[in-house]
């Protein structure tokens, strides 16, 4: 009996480590990104700005080296330290939850006034903070504000008791998506793609669109056969899925995870591989075809000018590839000249607005439309998207 | 081969001195804490600032007092599930997938009955239906255990990830009862409003925490002045000597894992009842249920004094979160500082439990072996 008693203490030591080690499940684990933020190092800061009253904090998910997602935050972040010449406060691992709004608490108590949370899970407790302290500016990630209201789940009677001093930010992914499944389409000779996806949820759906329309905007018979992993960050899970897929008969793999085992996957079998987050083609140079990825830097800038100036922007800022937050990675050397000037010219076209993803007709897998042609669909029918559109071989519902 | 002039004998105590109760836990934390010191100064950090925030985020503030009170009141719940099972030999380490059904009860009551009823009859209705969720899940392991003698360490914790599983369906899959049905975001539907609590003024300090005090303070009588505890005693003592004895440990064992199972359970209504509102799938990462096991071994599986190490462990956690916030010390300093003082203070358990001591050894000839 005594004996056990020693072996449980081992179990509790070994629960120790475990439960230590787990703050951080959002990370990715790339070598190395070669993209680097568009941080002007112009010296444009005007002299009459007064940076000192702005303190600025983030709230990572993750830790700044994860090579993947809260990695393209803090490049944004050392963006808008090197452009303002201010010090920004990181905190890391923080998980999503009641502590979340304790780690908040301290940080608005601690005199932070402009804080970024980089989690679609940190939004009720950071609304919370919010309302406590109407002076500090809370900007909120992936979120959405709605959803804060009752009739979503959420804390707040009506849209308008949300506080005011709550902003969200996120970008249209969906847009290098597309560019990304022009390579897609024009790599793949059977016109078979897969598509290892984390959760059924609107962002991920939307991605899965894009890249499919992309595909076959060169490739008209392409289909995209989907593989939940109901994971963000599960390398060997995104491994199972990739080879289901790669075994299916998938030419060529594009994600929406955190790590490369994807890419790894699809080298392994002499597919090709579309990346997602950060730009990392030496992962798997002979697979990779390109990725969308993330640039932070330039909104944080400009939200930490206007919070200086005595604005919160209280808005849900949708960035784009217009305005860099959405960037499309760099060309693998399987993507020939001629698919590059397309892609090239396809993302002006996006840019100065002459071109939109998502522009009917669009047809549901059903074959039943969906959107008519010539409608470009509402932002909020955009971040609502449940359905898959035709050619897209799996269930939207997981 | 290298002879060893000397070896470490552990030899077990019969009774422990009661002054070693004392004395080794503080001698343990002490030692941690010079440890971490140690850990301070070799990566260039002060070692007296780290400490006064660490305690001033996790104790001496408003803030600081009232997030730790309210994290121990999940981690005094969990820890009594796993104590409470330990005591008996029973490891039911699965306490994290107990929890997760017991956000699965709570929700379902918290939705099913609407809003109707008064809060003080809703949300005791919450808290049981959660507790009632996590005995069901351990019914098995406990079944199994307790008819074929299959170990409960592996059963229970690979339920953990079924329950980890159903918690992403509930949540994931369009449709589900759980789900908030208005919006194409997988958010959980909200409970009804009688069925959540409010946290006290601007704290996050939530009243389930007088009942976590309380089932704790419960439980400790029951082992303690009861007959049912009496029999846990000698089935742990001596499951020969309670066979003899008369005493149905078949029954026991059952009886010991559904309470185990009902308060990991209950821990988990508490988050619904209390922060969270909603089945929230972020939960799943907390680790909550897992926490529940190093607190029940600070408290050396005591019920009552569960409530101090739980109430210890969550201010180690809350100020090393702190530490991050009011001061540039990274995360991994709080982390190793954290795991210090817990990994001392359970290798202090050592020289409470057993007599250690150092024997010489004389060199011995080699001794030939014949074939």
């Amino acid at each position: 009996m005594r004996k056990r008693h020693i072996k449980s203490f081992a179990l509790a030591t070994a629960a120790v480590f475990g439960l230590l080690a787990c703050g951080g499940s959002d990370t990715a684990t790339e070598e190395t990104a070669a993209e680097e933020t568009a941080a002007e190092e112009t010296e444009t800061t005007d002299a009459a700005t007064d940076y000192s009253a702005l303190r600025v904090a983030i709230v990572y998910v993750g830790v700044p080296d994860d090579k993947g997602w809260t990695y393209q935050h803090e490049q944004g972040v050392l963006a808008l330290e090197s452009e303002l010449g201010i010090e920004v406060k990181r905190v890391e691992n923080v998980p999503e939850g009641d502590e979340a709004e304790a780690i908040m608490e301290g940080l608005a108590a601690e005199g932070y006034n402009l804080i970024f949370a980089t989690s679609f899970g940190y939004g009720t407790p950071m609304a919370r903070v919010a309302v406590r302290h109407p002076d500090g500016c809370f900007q909120w990630a992936t979120g959405a504000k709605f959803l804060l209201t009752t009739d979503m789940g959420g804390e707040y009677a009506t849209f308008g008791d949300i506080p005011a001093n709550l902003g969200t930010y996120f970008g249209a992914a969906e847009e290098a998506r597309y560019l990304s499944g022009i390579a897609a389409g024009k790599a793949s000779p059977t016109g078979k793609l897969g598509y290892v996806a984390a959760f059924p949820i609107p962002e991920v759906i939307r991605g899965i669109n894009a890249f499919t329309l992309g595909a076959q905007s060169v490739n008209p018979g392409a289909t995209v056969q989907v593989s939940w992993t109901k994971t963000w960050f599960g390398p060997d899970t995104e491994k199972e899925s990739a080879e289901s897929l790669l075994a299916a008969g998938a030419d060529v793999l594009a994600m929406h995870q955190d790590t490369t085992a994807t890419g790894l996957a699809a080298d392994a079998k002499g597919a090709k591989w579309v990346g997602y987050n950060s730009d990392v083609a030496e992962a798997a140079p002979n697979a990779w075809l390109t990725a969308p990825t993330w640039n932070w830097g330039p909104y944080y800038i400009q939200t930490a000018k206007a919070v200086a100036g005595g604005t919160c922007p209280s808005d849900e800022y949708y960035g784009s590839m217009a305005d860099g937050m959405v960037t499309l990675g760099s060309f693998g050397s399987s993507v020939d000249a001629d698919t590059q000037a397309m892609i090239t010219e396809k993302a002006a076209a996006i840019i100065d607005g002459s071109f939109a993803p998502f522009t009917g007709p669009i047809m549901d897998q059903d074959g039943k439309e969906v959107v008519a042609a010539g409608v470009r669909p509402e932002l909020l029918d955009l971040l609502g998207m449940s359905y898959f559109v035709k050619g897209v071989i799996g269930s939207p519902k997981g | 081969m290298m002879h060893i002039p000397f070896r470490v004998v552990f030899e077990q105590r019969g009774e422990t001195p009661r002054r070693l109760s004392l004395i080794v836990p503080l001698v343990s934390v002490l030692a941690a804490l010079f440890f971490g010191a140690l850990f301070l100064l070799a990566t260039g950090y002060s070692v007296f600032d780290t400490y006064t925030n660490m305690f001033k985020g996790g104790f001496a503030s408003f803030n600081g007092i009232t997030d730790t009170l309210a994290l121990s009141t999940v981690l005094i719940c969990t820890g009594v599930s796993a104590a409470f099972a330990f005591q008996m030999n029973l490891y039911n380490i699965g306490g994290e997938g107990q929890l997760y059904l017991g956000l699965i009860g709570g929700a379902w009551a918290g939705i099913a009955l609407g809003d109707h009823l008064p809060s003080l009859i809703m949300v005791p209705i919450l808290l049981i239906c959660g507790a009632l969720a996590g005995a069901a899940w351990i019914f098995v392991p406990a079944l199994v255990r307790s008819r074929l003698g299959t170990s409960e360490i592996v059963s229970t914790l690979l339920l953990t990830y079924i329950g980890a599983s159903l918690i992403k369906h509930v949540i994931y899959t369009p449709g589900s009862f759980f789900r908030n049905p208005n919006t194409s975001f997988p958010q959980g539907r909200r409970v009804a409003d009688s069925a959540s609590l409010d946290s006290f003024g601007s704290s996050r300090l939530y009243p389930t925490f007088f009942v976590a005090v309380v089932v704790a303070g419960a439980l400790y009588w029951v082992v303690k002045r009861t007959e049912f505890g009496y029999r846990i005693n000698v089935i742990s003592d001596s499951p020969r000597a309670a066979h003899y004895a008369g005493i149905n440990s078949r029954r026991t064992t059952m009886m010991v894992m559904s309470i185990s199972g009902a308060l990991s359970g209950l821990a988990g209504a508490m988050l619904i009842v209390g922060p969270y509102g909603k089945i929230e799938p972020s939960i799943i990462t907390l680790g909550y249920g897992y926490a529940g096991i190093v607190v029940a071994a600070l408290a050396r599986n005591n019920l009552a004094v569960i409530i101090i190490s739980g109430i210890l462990f969550s201010g180690l956690r809350v100020g090393g979160n702190n530490l991050q916030v009011t001061t540039d010390t990274p995360i991994h300093i709080g982390v190793m500082l954290q795991g210090a003082i817990l990994l001392f203070a359970l290798g202090g358990e050592a020289f409470r439990r057993y007599h250690i001591h150092i024997v010489r050894t004389q060199t011995q000839p080699n001794i030939k072996m014949s074939a």
